[in-house]
C-alpha cells in the first residue's frame, strides 16, 4: 500500500505555477526525501498534502483515502515556519494541540506525560513557552508533531536550524517511527541527510518533478563514472583532461564526473606524480552532484545547444 | 465542531487570564463612575476662590443694587464676588475713560482684579455691558452676573415706569415643565436619565466593538508572527480557526459585561446609601429589554467588525501596518458616535431611520434609537436581519482573505491582490 499518492497536481497563483503536473508515490513504511532548490514548489506541495491549500488540478490520496479534514488527525506535520504560542504554558499548549488532532482527555494527558518525560521537559510543564531555550522549543515542536501517533509524517525542512543534539534526536525519532511501520516524507537541501536515511526521493525544480524513484536505483542509472579524489597540491589542470566532463573542486577534495566510455584508470595514471593523492575512489555520483546536474547545469546545456 | 470548541476554549482562557482583561474589567466601571461622579464631586468639594471684580458704573445707580443681588456664596460661606466700585467724576471725558479702562486692563492682567465690568451710561436703553476678563469660559459665572445685572436693570426700568418690581416679579414668575416619559409601563419623570443612559450604553458599545475587534486582530497577527498558525492549520480549517477565535473573544466580552452587570445590580441595590444626601442624583430606571438589545447589537456588531479586524490581522506583518489598515474600519465606528446627539434628539426622523438600517451603523445607531424611543418592531427586526445577513456575507468574504493572508509573509497586499486571493480555489 502507498502511504501517499500524488497524481498530476498543479497549483497556480495568478499566472505563476507554483507546482505543475507533479506526481509521485510513497510506499508505506519508508522514508521519502523531497528535494529541490529554494522556490521550486516544495512547501506549496507539502501544504497541498496537508489540505492547507487546495490544488487546482490533480488528486492527492493519503493512506488510501482521498485527503480531507478528517485525515489531518492521522498526519504529523512539521511546517517549515515553525512556531508555538509564546504566552501559553507548555502543558496547556500540548493539550490544546493534541485536542485539535482529535486526542482528548486522559489519553492526551498520558501522551503528554510520556513525551515530556522522554525529552526531559517534565519540569517545564507549567512554564510559559517563551521562557524555554531555543533548543527546548525545538524539542517541544517535535512533541507536537508526534503526540497523536500519526501514521504519516510530513516534515518540511525538519533539520533547518537544529543544534547537533536535536538533529540526532530528530533523526533517531524518524528511524524509530520507520521501525514501527510509519511513513515519513521530508524536504531538505541537505543531501548527505537524504543519502543517509532516505529510501526514495523526488527532486523538483521550477514547479515540475525532474527525478523520482528509489535512491540507489537512481544512482545506478547515473553509473559508476564518478571519481572522488582526496589530494594535496594544485589540481586545477584536471579540468583540461579530455575524459573529464565536469569537476567539483573543494581545494583538498574533488568530485570528477567522467565522460562516458572513459576509463578512470587513465585518469589515475595522469595524476600520479603531479599531485599528492590521499584517496582515489570510483563510485556512483553523490546526490549533491546529481542535484546540481539536474537543477543547475541542465539549463546551461540548453542555452549552449541553442 | 469539537475542534472549534477547543479553539474557543483556548482563546477564552488565555484572554481572560491576561492583565489587560483583568485591569479592563476593574477599571471600566471605575472610569464610568469617574466620568459621571468626578465633576459632581468636584463641584461639591471645591471651595473656589473669591473673585474681585471692578465695576465701572457710568449710570451711577446700578452698582449698589448689583452688589446686593450678586450675593452668591462659596461652599465655606464667604461671598463669591467682591465688587469694587471704580470711582468716577460725574462728568468724565472720553479720553479719561479710555485711560481708566487701560489701567483696569492692567489690573486684570496683573491679577489684582479677576475681571472688570463696564456698565455704559445708556444701559437702561438697551446697550450691552462688558465683562472683561482673562477667563470667559466659566458659563456658570457668566450666567450669574448676567442674571444679576439683568434683574437690576429690569427693576430700575420698572421703577422708572412707576411699577412695583416685586409685584411684577410675581406676575412673570416662570413655571416648570416636567418631562414625563411615557412607555408601555406607564409614566415616569425624566430628568435627563434617558439621555444619560443612552449615551453611556452607546459609549460602552462603541468601546467594546473597537477593543474586542482589535483584540481579534492582534490575536490573528500574533499567530501569524509567531508562525504557530501553520501548525494549527495542519489540524483544522482556516475558517475554524478564525471562527473559534472570534467566538472565543466574543465570549470574553460577554463575560466582562456579565461581571459589570452583576456589580451594577449590586451597586444599585446597596449603593444608594453611599450617595451623599445633599447630591440630587436620580438613578433612572432602565427598561430590561435594553440590556437584551445591548447584547444582541454587541454580538452582531462584534461579529461584523471582528471579521474585518481578523482579515486585517491576516494581511499585515506588524502592529504598525495593522494600525494603518484599521483606521478606515474604525472610521465606520466613529461616524455613528458623531451622529449620536442628532439621533438622541430626533430618533424617528427619516435620516435616523435610514442611517440605522445601514449594517455598518446599525449596531450603535439602532441600539441608540431603541434606548431613546423604541422604534416600530418592523424597523428593529429589519435592521437585525440585514445586519445578520451582512455578517454572514462578510464572514464568507473575509475568511477567503484570511486563509490566504495568514500564510503570506512579506509585502502587504494591495486591493488587486486581495481580490485575487478571494478568487483562489
Amino acid at each position: 500500500m502507498n502511504a501517499l499518492e500524488i497524481e498530476n497536481i498543479s497549483k497556480r497563483f495568478g499566472d505563476f505555477y507554483a507546482v505543475k503536473k507533479l506526481s509521485f508515490k510513497i510506499p508505506q513504511g519508508t522514508i521519502y526525501g523531497f528535494l529541490g532548490p529554494n522556490g521550486a514548489g516544495k512547501t506549496t506541495t507539502i501544504r497541498m498534502m496537508m489540505n492547507i491549500i487546495i490544488p487546482d488540478e490533480g488528486s492527492i490520496k493519503i493512506l488510501d483515502r482521498k485527503m480531507d479534514e478528517k485525515m489531518k488527525e492521522r498526519i504529523g506535520y512539521l511546517p517549515e515556519d515553525r512556531g508555538l504560542y509564546p504566552k501559553m504554558k507548555v502543558g496547556e499548549l500540548l493539550l490544546f494541540l493534541a485536542e485539535i488532532k482529535g486526542l482528548r482527555g486522559s489519553k492526551a494527558r498520558e501522551e503528554i506525560d510520556f513525551w515530556l518525560e522522554r525529552f526531559d521537559l517534565s519540569d517545564w510543564r507549567k512554564k510559559k513557552v517563551e521562557e524555554l531555550s531555543r533548543g527546548m522549543q525545538q524539542k517541544l515542536q517535535f512533541i507536537v508533531t508526534v503526540i497523536h501517533q500519526p501514521e504519516l509524517f510530513i516534515l518540511d525542512e525538519p533539520f533547518a536550524g537544529l543544534d547537533p543534539v536535536n538533529t540526532k534526536l530528530l533523526k533517531d525519532i524518524m528511524l524509530e517511527m520507520k521501525e514501527k511501520g510509519r511513513t515519513i516524507i521530508f524536504s531538505t537541501h541537505r543531501m548527505e541527510q537524504i543519502e543517509m536515511i532516505c529510501d526514495n526521493i523526488c527532486l523538483i525544480n521550477k514547479a515540475e518533478g525532474v527525478l523520482e524513484g528509489n535512491l540507489s536505483q537512481i544512482k545506478k542509472q547515473y553509473g559508476k563514472n564518478t571519481v572522488v579524489l582526496d589530494y594535496d597540491g594544485d589540481a586545477s589542470f584536471v579540468q583540461s583532461f579530455p575524459e573529464v566532463e565536469k569537476i567539483d573542486d573543494y581545494g583538498k577534495f574533488m568530485e570528477i564526473k567522467l565522460k562516458e566510455q572513459s576509463n578512470p584508470q587513465d585518469l589515475l595514471l595522469k595524476l600520479v606524480g603531479k599531485i599528492n593523492i590521499n584517496k582515489f575512489e570510483v563510485k556512483e555520483p553523490s546526490l549533491n552532484a546529481i542535484f546540481i546536474d539536474k537543477v543547475g547545469v541542465k539549463d546551461e546545456k540548453d542555452t549552449v545547444s541553442h | 465542531m469539537k475542534k472549534i470548541l477547543s479553539v474557543i476554549k483556548r482563546e477564552y482562557i488565555q484572554t481572560v487570564r491576561t492583565k489587560g482583561f483583568i485591569i479592563g474589567t476593574i477599571l471600566g466601571p471605575v472610569l464610568m463612575v469617574a466620568i459621571i461622579g468626578v465633576p459632581v464631586l468636584v463641584s461639591l468639594i471645591s471651595v473656589g476662590d473669591q473673585q474681585k471684580i471692578g465695576v465701572v458704573d457710568l449710570t451711577q445707580e446700578i452698582f449698589v443694587e448689583l452688589d446686593k443681588k450678586l450675593d452668591h456664596r462659596l461652599n465655606d460661606g464667604r461671598r463669591r464676588y467682591i465688587l469694587e466700585k471704580i470711582k468716577l467724576s460725574s462728568d468724565i471725558q472720553e479720553e479719561e475713560l479710555e485711560e481708566l479702562r487701560n489701567s483696569l486692563r492692567n489690573e486684570v492682567l496683573n491679577h489684582n482684579l479677576s475681571a472688570y465690568l463696564f456698565i455704559p451710561g445708556n444701559i437702561l436703553e438697551g446697550e450691552s455691558a462688558e465683562y472683561v476678563s482673562e477667563h470667559t469660559t466659566d458659563f456658570d459665572e457668566l450666567r450669574r452676573i448676567d442674571e444679576a445685572l439683568n434683574s437690576v436693570v429690569i427693576e430700575i426700568r420698572l421703577k422708572g415706569e412707576g411699577l412695583d418690581p416685586q409685584k411684577i416679579a410675581k406676575y412673570i414668575k416662570r413655571v416648570g415643565l416636567k418631562p414625563i416619559k411615557l412607555t408601555k409601563r406607564g409614566e415616569e419623570e425624566d430628568t435627563g436619565g434617558t439621555f444619560m443612559y443612552s449615551y453611556i450604553f452607546a459609549l460602552i458599545l462603541y468601546m467594546a466593538l473597537i477593543l474586542y475587534g482589535a483584540a481579534t486582530m492582534r490575536g490573528v497577527l500574533e499567530e501569524k508572527t509567531s508562525r504557530v498558525v501553520e501548525v494549527i492549520l495542519s489540524s483544522l480549517k482556516p475558517f475554524q480557526l478564525m471562527a473559534g477565535k472570534i467566538l472565543g473573544i466574543g465570549a470574553v466580552g460577554l463575560t466582562q459585561f456579565s461581571i459589570w452587570g452583576f456589580f451594577g445590580i449590586f451597586a444599585f441595590r446597596y449603593g444608594k446609601s453611599l450617595i451623599p444626601p445633599g447630591a440630587e442624583f436620580n438613578i433612572p430606571r432602565i427598561p430590561g429589554y435594553i440590556f437584551i438589545y445591548f447584547i444582541v447589537f454587541f454580538l452582531l456588531g462584534y461579529f461584523l467588525y471582528s471579521t474585518f479586524f481578523a482579515a486585517i490581522g491576516s494581511m499585515v506583518n506588524s502592529e504598525r501596518e495593522a494600525q494603518q489598515l484599521q483606521t478606515p474600519v474604525i472610521m465606520f465606528l466613529v461616524l455613528p458616535m458623531l451622529l449620536m446627539i442628532f439621533i438622541i434628539r430626533s430618533p424617528n426622523s427619516t435620516l435616523a431611520v435610514v442611517l440605522s438600517l445601514i449594517p455598518l451603523f446599525t449596531p450603535i445607531l439602532m441600539f441608540l434609537r431603541v434606548c431613546v424611543l423604541l422604534p416600530p418592531f418592523v424597523q428593529v427586526g429589519a435592521s437585525i436581519v440585514i445586519l445578520a445577513l451582512t455578517v454572514l456575507l462578510m464572514m464568507w468574504l473575509t475568511s477567503k482573505i484570511y486563509r490566504v493572508g495568514i500564510l503570506m509573509y512579506g509585502k502587504r497586499p494591495n486591493i488587486k491582490e486581495i481580490v485575487k486571493w478571494i478568487r483562489y480555489k
